[in-house]
């Protein structure tokens, strides 16, 4: 695997050293989005937009059916098993395709 | 950017149990509680030999916490809990098995849904949780070392991939989450505090009665006025008036819910819109925390307040600060009769139902502190301002919309913010006086190269006269290359007094699951 950026190479070294709890892999977002990377969600591993998979409804159920950003996109594996009842072509469908936390449960 | 600290507070393993003392409810209400979690939770938690439920027992949380991990049992497991149920439990649980204000105290931008956060926090919960969700969002609960072995247990048969991803798969994931880091979480946040032992022995403060409040609105600027509350109990009914930086005032209507003894969470209708309030009691009559739009959260403005009958204290003025050398201001506040002023002389001062209208006048630009007993608040005296920010910095916005059943579009709200180079004369030191919001021209311009070739500015969305930026709607765009979504990534400019200044703006993609605490 052929790193493809400063931080995915300092990841690889960092594993080889044994030094992951060094290295933050991460992407610095405002609190609540994911940081992950691989790929991301809101953001791509340069911190910018260009670099997502967009449009993301085009191969969403490919990242989101195994749980990529289980906080943000609802996975279909486990815990959101129909989400995609309505929505079987992402790209197609998209305004299908709802939001989970019930709107009228509130504190 | 406000950034979070690593360290929350320090805590306390005693040796007492956690008793399920309740707090505002009473003890009939306690026992209904008890009874109706048993009946509802019973079928799969069960019951040991001193009555307590097997999972739920070994937890306090936030209100929003409770009431995550009952949507989750409905969401997941099919429990069947009816809405009055649920609003019940989550009191009873945040009441019995809450958390101390210290306790919340360092995440409360989680519960507020503050949009601008950025979290930074070291290992292990930066990677372990915080990559993710928030990281307030596993820091806001206290748990018994087997319950946070169990929730990373939890994590894995949920989400099954967390051991593949980026930072899951490239190192011993489960061997570090189940012990090093469960060890961190019973240490740092144990079931079982000082902190919650004495909150719950300490007698709560009052909440009915009337409250004097500032506060900050999406579209109509500073805002200040009167609550009142009424009630026995949660629900509490809430009433007043807001005045409105043009003059104008605005009926107040609306249901308060207290938890915990502290925690304030209102829904609210403020001139035909509905808002939601996330407050929190700060035992000294006082009253602090994020009112926001309920359907654009994103959009809303820190509010504090203080009981009208409380001891003397002052909240701050409105305006914020004095253009020019003299002007009347409103200072908001309770008991403002010895209200003093230093760095500026007073003119005509009448103390009415807000706290008091004062005539201000400065020999310069600079600062004059108001004060009334121990409390004090600084406004400024400008005629040019040295420096400009914009705030935020950095925050991100999420197209929307398009849908009957999607996300809506989430907004972001920059402001232009004016500083004076204080007494040092160096612009960007400690000595610096925040002027506060100024009236700028705003723009947009694409943040880097990428973005110029795929012209964001066209195509992310709005940007309107008072910094609000409004996100293009959801879904593929035919207009773009690869059918791209409307994201974009843009350099948000204001100017004002000859000056200027930019932040920069993420345009991205919806969230599906929207939480309380994200």
């Amino acid at each position: 695997m052929k790193p493809l950026n400063q931080k995915a190479d300092r990841v690889l070294k960092a594993a080889a050293e044994d030094k992951m709890d060094e290295v933050r892999a991460m992407q610095t977002v405002t609190a609540g989005c994911a940081t992950t990377f691989d790929p991301g969600w809101e953001v791509d591993p340069f911190g910018s937009v260009a670099a997502l998979c967009q449009p993301m409804e085009a191969d969403l159920y490919g990242c989101s059916d195994p749980c990529w950003w289980p906080a943000q996109v609802p996975d279909i594996m486990v815990t959101h098993p129909d989400w995609d009842a309505n929505a079987t072509n992402a790209a197609r469908d998209w305004r299908a395709l709802g939001t989970v936390f019930p709107g009228d449960s509130n504190t | 950017m406000k950034l979070i600290p690593p360290a929350g507070p320090n805590r306390t393993w005693l040796l007492s149990s956690v008793a399920a003392i309740v707090l505002s409810t009473g003890p009939a209400l306690a026992q209904s509680g008890a009874e109706l979690l048993t009946k509802t939770c019973g079928d799969c938690h069960s019951v040991g030999d001193d009555g307590a439920l097997s999972r739920i027992s070994g937890q306090r949380k936030s209100p929003e916490g409770w009431l995550m991990t009952l949507v989750r049992m409905r969401i997941a497991h099919g429990a069947a809990i009816d809405r009055e149920t649920e609003a019940q439990l989550v009191r009873y649980l945040a009441d019995t098995q809450g958390l101390a204000p210290s306790e919340a105290a360092p995440y409360r931008y989680a519960l507020e849904k503050d949009p601008d956060t950025v979290e930074a926090f070291e290992e292990p919960i930066a990677s372990m949780c915080a990559r993710c969700h928030t990281g307030a969002r596993a820091l806001l609960q206290q748990r018994s070392p087997d319950e946070w072995r169990t929730l990373i247990d939890f994590h894995v048969g949920q989400f099954p991939t967390i051991e593949y991803q980026a930072l899951g798969r490239d190192r011993e994931w489960y061997k570090i989450a189940s012990t090093e880091v469960a060890d961190w979480l019973a240490k740092e946040l144990p079931l079982e505090t000082k902190a919650w032992t004495g909150w719950q022995a300490a007698d709560k403060p009052a909440v009915t009665g009337d409250w004097i409040v500032m506060t900050d609105l999406p579209e109509g600027g500073a805002a200040y006025g009167k609550l009142t509350v009424a009630g026995d109990a949660s629900p509490y009914s809430l009433a007043g008036e807001l005045r409105l930086s043009d003059g104008t005032s605005a009926p107040v209507s609306g249901q308060m819910n207290l938890y915990t003894g502290y925690e304030w969470r209102a829904t609210l209708d403020i001139g035909g819109k509905t808002y939601r309030q996330v407050l929190a009691l700060d035992g000294d009559g006082g009253l602090a925390g994020r009112q926001f739009l309920a359907g654009q959260d994103s959009l809303g403005g820190r509010l504090t307040g203080v009981r009208a009958d409380a001891a003397p204290r002052v909240l701050g003025t409105v305006p914020e600060a004095v253009q020019g050398l003299s002007g009347d201001v409103q200072v908001v506040g309770t008991m403002l009769d010895n209200l003093t002023v230093e760095g500026a002389a007073t003119g005509a001062s009448t103390v009415n139902d807000f706290g008091a209208r004062v005539t201000l006048t400065a020999e310069t630009q600079g600062k004059a502190v108001l004060s009334v007993g121990e409390s004090t608040t600084d406004i400024a005296f400008y005629t040019a301002p040295d420096r400009l920010t914009v705030e935020p910095e950095f925050t991100i916005a999420r197209v929307g919309g398009g849908s009957d059943v999607g996300p809506a579009s989430v907004p972001a709200h920059f402001r232009a913010i004016g500083w004076l180079n204080g007494p040092d004369g160096a612009s960007g030191t400690e000595d610096d006086i925040r002027i506060g919001s100024l009236t700028a021209e705003w723009s947009m311009t694409n943040a880097n190269e990428m973005a110029e070739v795929m012209r964001d500015t066209e195509y992310a969305g709005t940007l309107d006269p008072d910094g609000l930026f409004w996100p293009a709607v959801a879904g593929p765009n035919a207009e773009r290359p690869f059918t791209t979504n409307n994201a974009g990534d843009l350099t948000i400019t204001a100017k004002a007094g000859g000056l200027e200044a930019s932040g920069r703006l993420i345009v991205t993609v919806q969230r599906f699951i929207d939480p309380p605490l994200r």
